[in-house]
């Protein structure tokens, strides 16, 4: 038996990298790597886990150009069993809406499900609506900031750990149902390149277009987005100043700083 | 920010190593044994780790990998063997492009 | 410790140049062949200064001129002596060409691709952490708890050589062994580089320079010209770096872009990446007491098949022509009752017979050489002060000796000019 997980990644440019051109004051993309962003390899860890305790299988789904079936690799190379990349130039310039959409699609088309894992939210948007969304277009149950999952088979129920910020809140809630993770909850585990290996010599990963979906093209990519980018800012620089004390007990290197932030008026005295 | 490289000015190495693209891994993969810093006298790694990871502290040094190109210098020229060096796994680490 | 149900006929550690042409050429042969790199992507973890030599690269690769990433031709060369404000250059100019500029990461990126096209299987992300072995014979590789078995394992791991060591194949790297570069890409209009440096379309410049911008340590600084940026660096010989070095490496890299006879050119431009590697250097001492042992071949920078050519480096080329006949050794053990030590020593005479020991032999003395400090310090200064007489007149011209007379004294005598004359032309 098992559980049937379903976990979402998004492919994203690895944004720590993301550079600013002096002169002309817009994104350097060229050349920047992609990744698995980072909190949804917290979501890989947690269904893999999940997967450890109560056996079934881990279905990796995400919607990208196909550059990203490196990401998906990447996560079967955790030990996720299989790969699904919908990818369609239709799918292209979708905002949350049109990308949550797709993906409820592609989760439909799976049929066969009983708990969706979403990562905390991506390092290129940072949004979080996907998971919400999704669970909205699968009518499903949604919750979020969860760290620990305990299972429940006779039940066919989960009780999720949720954390605030300075208080835990625990749910039972029956299957399907849509989790997001905290982030930082776990580390990704390590690849095993066994799993790496499946992933290039057993057909793992599926790409799925607009023809294998049922899909209302009007949902989807750009013209199923409304939202609009009206501007764009850039947070303006913050003149940074340095200061080395060298002082070995600390208690006096607190003061010291403690006295430093007073100064600065970051602190009141 | 980019670096422009018109100003006829030293940068700063934080500054160039801005442009650089890292996936940082959540474990080091270099450990330094800093008592035997201490006994060091040289601290060749100061000047010459080319990310500049080794800085010192007063009269200590501070190693910290984030930003380390995996060169093998520190190992190399560490006189008293207190690098225990060895690369990133799962593809973390640097990534260069241009190079 | 489990293992997995696949056998190879080779592993290949490494996707760089050495590591994926071995691949390719196994897999074109037909052999079973796993290409492992520890990088996200063939090529992420690779640098180097930015030359290759074109000649053995299409022994190997079918169309390589047109298919490979190339950058531009070098089709002028540039020897500075370089002394505070002062320089003389050598520039050679030819409508021929043999070698070209790109980024290390695109050229290894492509031949990995063309291991993959013949069928290797290439897997990112993978760190081997040792070499597995069963009575003294090499079987494969252990990647965390995992073996993968094969019939024979390549290393090309690289300079490092952490495998190599903890198989006690060789010692620790030791500082006088290794050189240190550091290199600054920038971009740069391809136009406006055409314009700068007076090339037509797709050729290309290297700049090479000695002098004084090594803080008195034995080294020199490189420039080259690619497609849309422009690559330089500095090298450095490491022990001499570890006693003289008395600033941070990364000023010398940045005092060698802002001087005034590179600053010039970089007005445009931007940096765009920051890299550095180390470089085998001393040969002699670096390479391993045997490349080939029982079901184990060890090719490129770990078997430091590299030349110093005394101003320069050639790199890529020899690593990936060692690939190249590690995996021709490998065919012949095959045939020959299988990958031991003695029927893989056919490697070491493919290497005999070929264009990288013909060289390795040819510039051995090189190293020696180039720790002579009166070679960037001394000369570079003699030729400019010497330039500086015979081109700045205010009344009085110099003749030529006259002037030589003048710049020389205090600095040499005649009869170590005459040696170190004898020595260059003969190790160079």
């Amino acid at each position: 038996m098992g559980l049937e997980i379903i976990v979402g990644i998004k492919w994203v440019p690895n944004t720590t990298s993301v550079n600013i051109d002096p002169k002309t004051g817009t994104l350097i993309r060229e050349g920047i790597p992609s990744v698995v962003n980072p909190h949804d390899l917290t979501a890989v860890e947690m269904a893999l886990r999940l997967k450890d305790r109560y056996g079934g299988r881990v279905t990796a789904i995400s919607m990208a150009p196909p550059s990203a079936i490196a990401g998906l690799e990447h996560v079967i190379g955790m030990g996720v069993d299989r790969g699904i990349l919908a990818s369609d130039r239709v799918f292209a310039g979708a905002d949350t809406l049109a990308t949550s959409y797709v993906l409820a699609k592609v989760i439909e088309k799976i049929g066969d499900y009983d708990l969706i894992i979403m990562g905390h939210e991506t390092i290129d948007s940072s949004t979080a609506h996907i998971g919400a969304q999704v669970a909205s277009w699968l009518k499903l149950p949604y919750i979020y900031y969860a760290k620990e999952i305990d299972y429940n088979e006779k039940e066919k129920s989960i009780m999720v750990k949720r954390i605030l910020e300075n208080a835990f809140e625990i749910y039972k809630i029956k299957l399907p149902a849509v989790v997001s993770i905290a982030m930082h909850t776990y580390e990704p585990r390590r690849i095993k390149i066994s799993n790496k290996l499946r992933a290039k010599m057993e057909n793992l990963i599926q790409v799925w277009t607009s023809k294998d979906l049922d899909i209302d093209v009007n949902c989807a990519g750009l013209r199923g987005s409304p939202t609009v980018v009206s501007a764009i800012d850039f947070v303006p620089k913050v003149p940074r100043k340095n200061e080395i004390f060298n002082e070995k007990d600390p208690r006096k290197a607190a003061k010291w700083l403690i006295q430093k932030l007073i100064e600065e008026g970051l602190l009141d005295p | 920010m980019s670096t422009k490289v018109e100003e006829k000015k030293i940068q700063r190495i934080e500054d160039i190593l801005n442009n650089d693209v890292w996936d940082v891994d959540y474990e080091p993969h270099i450990k330094v044994d800093y008592n035997k810093c201490r006994e060091c006298k040289w601290k060749p790694c100061i000047r010459l780790c080319p990310a500049e990871c080794y800085t010192l502290v007063g009269d200590e040094v501070l190693f910290s990998y984030e930003g380390c190109l995996e060169c093998g210098t520190c190992r190399v020229v560490c006189p008293e063997n207190a690098v225990e060096w060895s690369y990133p796994k799962s593809g973390r680490g640097i990534h260069y492009r241009f190079s | 410790m489990s293992v997995i149900n696949q056998r190879f006929d080779a592993i290949v550690i490494g996707a760089g140049p050495a590591g994926s042409t071995a691949a390719y050429q196994l897999a074109k042969m037909g052999y079973k062949t796993l290409l492992l790199e520890r990088g996200r992507t063939p090529g992420s973890k690779n640098m180097f200064g930015g030359r290759v030599y074109l000649q053995p690269l299409k022994d190997i690769y079918d169309d390589f001129e047109k298919k490979a990433p190339i950058h531009r031709w070098v089709k002028k060369e540039r020897i500075s002596f370089i002394d505070n404000e002062n320089s003389t250059t050598i520039e050679y100019e030819s409508t021929k060409t043999t070698s070209f500029t790109t980024y290390l990461t695109q050229l290894s990126g492509w031949m990995a691709n063309q291991a993959v096209n013949q069928g290797a299987i290439l897997l990112t992300e993978i760190r081997v952490d040792k070499l597995y072995r069963e009575n003294n014979v090499f079987k494969g590789v252990v990647v965390e708890d995992e073996v993968v078995n094969a019939d024979v394992v390549i290393d090309a791991e690289g300079i490092n050589r952490l495998l190599l060591e903890e198989a006690n194949l060789v010692e620790k790297l030791k500082p006088n062994q290794v050189a240190l570069g550091v290199k600054e890409v920038i971009k740069l209009d391809s136009n406006l580089i055409n314009q700068l440096f007076g090339l037509d379309n797709n050729d290309g410049l290297s700049w090479v320079f000695i002098g004084n911008l090594t803080n008195g340590i034995p080294g020199g600084a490189f420039l080259y010209t690619n497609r849309d940026s422009i690559s330089l660096g500095i090298v450095l010989m490491l022990e001499e770096a570890i006693r003289k070095l008395d600033k941070h490496i990364y000023k010398l890299v940045e005092e060698f872009r802002i001087h005034p006879l590179i600053n010039k050119y970089l007005k445009e431009g931007r940096i765009m990446e920051y890299s550095t590697h180390l470089i085998p250097e001393d040969i002699n001492s670096l390479k391993p007491r045997k490349l080939y042992y029982d079901g184990l071949l060890i090719v490129g920078d770990a078997a430091g098949l590299l030349l110093n050519q005394g101003y320069t480096y050639r790199g890529v080329d020899f690593a990936a022509y060692s690939g190249y006949l590690a995996a021709k050794a490998y065919d012949y053990a095959h045939n020959n009752g299988g990958p031991t030590s003695d029927n893989l020593s056919k490697y070491e005479e493919l290497l005999r017979n070929s264009f990288i020991y013909r060289m390795l032999n040819k510039f051995s003395g090189v190293t020696e050489l180039m720790k002579k400090e009166r070679l960037f310090n001394t000369y570079p200064a003699l030729i400019n002060e010497l330039a500086s007489r015979l081109m700045h007149i205010d009344y009085d011209s110099y003749k030529i000796m006259e002037a030589f007379k003048e710049v020389k004294k205090g600095r040499i005598s005649w009869l170590t000019l005459i040696k170190d004359l004898w020595e260059v032309s003969r190790k160079i």
